[in-house]
């Protein structure tokens, strides 16, 4: 996979143009395309869910049917349709996705940012970030998840909550450099306060990393939110593609029914690879230094 | 110094060899072990979920727990394929003194691996350490013991405060008798962890064990109630599959030749086609219900019980969830207890139009016209880990919908659940009973205000209630007693303290290639693996 050159590309401020430009040259990349287009499918799965699928409910009298022209994902243990599940099941991992990446986005660029110019904090914060990226995340996730009664709110606090250091530590990196920089001086000069530059001026150059970091930590909050409800901490009245997964092991047809296994699997292979692909290809878009380096 | 340093690379590289060659060895040698007795016919390898994590028989066990110590330590009675008692140790019992003692005649050909016999001084033993030490479940049902005789060897005398009915039927089926002789040095018995060196009386006695992985267990050479003598498989060994998946797969690949826990049923086509894995049947002695918090204001109301009650869909739970293998209840009383059942209590019909209509008129409102009753909602929680449990909530929230009642589904992790079935926070509680075996005992823990079997999850205090279940204990002439337990199945029902769902029916899958001759009980507790069972297995020729 070779990284596309770029012509011109400016930090901080970013001409009209080349925003328009490197869009362009970032969309004309194959597999940037098909994964954003592989992501605008699930957006559209998810909210337009009632349009393509009843929401599972009830039993039916087909159980554990393979995939026929009728049900296109087979059938559960209960007769329900597979392929409805993983079209509602889109809804829950997307918005615990998304909601938990904002969560650790905003968590964690404040922090950054603010350990990245005000030296003081950034002493402590660099402190608890380390603690926090040390900690064995899974294990808390799932306790905290047992304490508290499991519903998407709570599971996107949690996710969310454990996934901002990673983000802190990147923004952190990226703002250092920016921060050194001439411009920087110059305002600070100019009599800006350190609120304003901040906001101002460090911020918008770290702006292309954030929206990376939404996207990777949005597919880790994707299989962190699969992974809890297929340990059976997840929401009940919801349906997740972790949950499909859940039911097919504890009812004991993982050996006789593929279907109710490998389609939600696949679903998060694609959401959690798509989101991947497009994220590094935007970063490579975006960022020039990273290119050849 | 060059040299001896480069002796010592020589040295370590030397030592890595031969580790690694050990290793090895070791590897190629447990291959060998497993082969062997995979191959070795007369091994009997049953799969269970988890593994043991009490040893002391006379504590409360988990169900690994007790198939593991029931199969080495002798209980006086047992239940039978047709859920009745049947002689175990004791060859039969009867009461004197108008009820007020309890005599049990025991067998004399019964003996511990150790070479002592059995004697009745054991379950004397047995039975003053429980109530001494307050062991178990068996420790409420010896509730009115006043004092315990073993006048000969095979003579025991419970005298009792009062008359209890059941009383020789609870204690002979559940109390585990263990060797005076072995247990008396230990001491405090509550904390005796009994992990080593056991000593048992039952067909098959622990060996050894690797936890995580295997329980050994090898064969008494003296059990009478094995058709020779002794039970015709030389070693039982337990092995731990945490996941029923790859427990089916083990059986499928002939890695082990039973399955302890039931297939699921959604499962049962696994094994379809399969020509060497047999499948055995049992009925359940509990079953499935919702329980409803007489704590909360509203389900306090009689009214709101009964409409829940008749938003329920039991038929199509037993259709779908269960394919159909289960039967309906209607009263608390399980209809295996064919004697107490009262057949003239009919399950309430489902009819969520009605429920709803019921509820108006019992002054019940929808003042935000959001189909929902404005004060009716509740959780209902279960064990995440209950496949069978959490489709019947998924089902039950969607039917009481229909009822215009909200409920909220709080299937938690097993744990979380059972922290709070224990401190009481739920609403609703959906949740199956393991084993009970008699009805008497039954009304008793569970609607009890005192409480004694811990499971009253109702949370009820009725003096009405205690005073039915305190005259029928009391009652002695049979015909009198079951009257009065049919009355109590009425009123339970009336009331809607619970809706009972099912009494589902367990599958047993085995390898029917090489054992044969299970003799199955009742219930997933029970099932294949009771040590009458284990001793009447036989390898196929």
């Amino acid at each position: 996979m070779s990284a596309p050159v770029l012509t011109e590309q400016t930090v901080p401020p970013v001409a009209p143009a080349a925003v328009r430009r490197s869009w362009y040259s970032y969309l004309r990349q194959p597999s940037a395309a098909l994964s954003v287009l592989v992501l605008l499918v699930m957006v559209v799965m998810a909210v337009f869910a009632p349009l393509i699928a009843d929401e599972p409910v009830g039993a039916g009298a087909d159980v554990l049917q393979s995939p026929s022209g009728a049900h296109w994902f087979g059938t559960d243990d209960l007769g329900q349709d597979i392929f409805a599940q993983v079209v509602w099941g889109t809804r829950t991992s997307l918005v615990i996705g998304l909601a938990a990446s904002v969560i650790a986005i905003v968590l964690g660029t404040a922090i950054g940012l603010a350990s990245a110019y005000f030296r003081p904090i950034d002493a402590v914060a660099t402190v608890i970030t380390d603690v926090m990226l040390a900690l064995p995340t899974l294990p808390l996730m799932i306790m905290l998840a047992a304490v508290v009664n499991p519903s998407v709110w709570t599971l996107t606090m949690i996710i969310g909550f454990f996934a901002w250091p990673e983000v802190a530590r990147l923004i952190r990196s990226q703002g250092l450099v920016v921060s050194a920089m001439p411009y920087i001086d110059g305002a600070r000069v100019l009599g800006a306060t350190g609120w304003r530059i901040v906001t101002r001026e460090i911020l918008p150059a770290v702006v292309s990393l954030v929206i990376v970091s939404v996207l990777l930590t949005a597919s880790r909050a994707v299989i962190s939110e699969a992974g809890l409800s297929f340990l059976g901490l997840g929401d009940p009245d919801a349906w997740s593609w972790g949950r499909i997964l859940l039911n097919a092991q504890r009812s004991g047809v993982i050996a006789i029914a593929w279907w109710q296994t490998l389609f939600p699997s696949l679903a998060i292979l694609l959401l959690v690879l798509s989101a991947t692909v497009a994220g590094m290809r935007f970063n490579d878009t975006r960022d020039p230094r990273r290119n050849g380096g | 110094m060059k040299k001896t340093v480069k002796g010592r690379w020589r040295l370590a590289v030397a030592l890595g060899v031969v580790a690694a060659l050990g290793v090895s060895g070791c590897g190629l040698n447990e291959d060998n072990a497993s082969s062997n007795t995979s191959t070795d016919g007369s091994v009997l390898r049953i799969g269970t979920t988890t593994d043991v994590s009490n040893f002391n028989p006379l504590q409360s066990l988990s169900k690994t727990d007790s198939w593991i110590l029931n199969a080495m330590y002798p209980h006086l009675l047992r239940i039978d394929e047709n859920a009745k008692k049947a002689p175990e140790l004791a060859k039969e019992y009867r009461y004197e003194d108008d009820g007020k003692t309890a005599v049990f005649v025991l067998r004399d050909d019964f003996k511990w691996t150790d070479g002592k016999p059995v004697v009745a001084d054991d379950v004397k033993f047995s039975a003053e350490m429980i109530m001494k030490y307050k062991l178990g479940n068996v420790a409420a049902k010896l509730t009115w013991v006043e004092s315990i005789e073993a006048p000969d060897a095979t003579t025991v005398k419970f005298k009792l405060s009062q008359p209890y009915a059941p009383f020789a039927e609870g204690v002979g089926f559940w109390m585990s008798i263990v060797p005076k002789h072995v247990f008396e040095p230990a001491g405090d018995l509550s904390k005796f962890p009994n992990d080593t060196n056991w000593v048992g009386a039952g067909p098959f006695v622990l060996d050894s064990m690797t936890k995580g992985q295997r329980y050994v267990m090898k064969r008494n050479e003296s059990y009478p109630l094995a058709p020779g003598g002794k039970a015709a498989v030389s070693k039982v060994e337990y092995r731990v599959y945490p996941d029923v998946n790859t427990m089916m797969l083990a059986l499928r690949n002939g890695d082990i030749d039973l399955m302890g826990t039931p297939v699921p049923v959604s499962a049962a086509k696994t094994f379809e086609g399969d020509s060497k894995i047999k499948m055995a049947k049992v009925g359940a002695l509990g079953f499935a219900h919702l329980t409803y918090n007489m704590k909360n204001k509203h389900l306090a109301d009689q009214e709101v019980r009964q409409a829940l009650s008749m938003s329920v869909d039991t038929k199509s739970i037993i259709s779908a969830v269960l394919q159909g293998d289960a039967q309906e209840m209607a009263g608390p009383i399980s209809p295996i207890f064919s004697d107490y059942d009262n057949t003239e209590v009919k399950p309430y019909a489902f009819d969520p139009a009605g429920a709803k209509a019921k509820l108006t008129a019992a002054g019940y409102k929808d003042a935000n016209n959001d189909g929902f009753f404005d004060e009716l909602a509740f959780g209902v929680a279960c064990d995440q880990s209950n496949a069978n449990m959490t489709r019947v909530v998924q089902l039950f929230r969607e039917s009481a919908a229909k009822a215009g009642i909200k409920l909220e589904n709080e299937c938690v992790e097993r744990n979380t659940f059972l922290a709070r079935t224990k401190s009481g926070e739920y609403d609703i509680d959906a949740s199956q009973w393991g084993v009970f075996d008699n009805p008497m005992d039954q009304l008793r823990s569970t609607y009890l205000s005192s409480n004694p079997g811990g499971i009253n999850y109702n949370l009820l205090k009725s003096t009405e209630i205690d005073k039915l279940i305190n005259e029928a204990a009391g009652t002695t002439d049979p015909e009198a007693f079951k009257t009065k337990i049919k009355n109590l199945d009425k009123v339970v029902h009336d009331q809607a303290y619970l809706t009972p769902l099912y009494v589902e029916n367990f599958r047993f899958a085995y390898n029917g290639s090489k054992f044969t001759g299970f003799a199955p009980s009742p219930s997933d507790l029970l099932g294949m693996v009771t040590a009458y069972s284990l001793a009447q297995v036989t390898p196929v020729k």
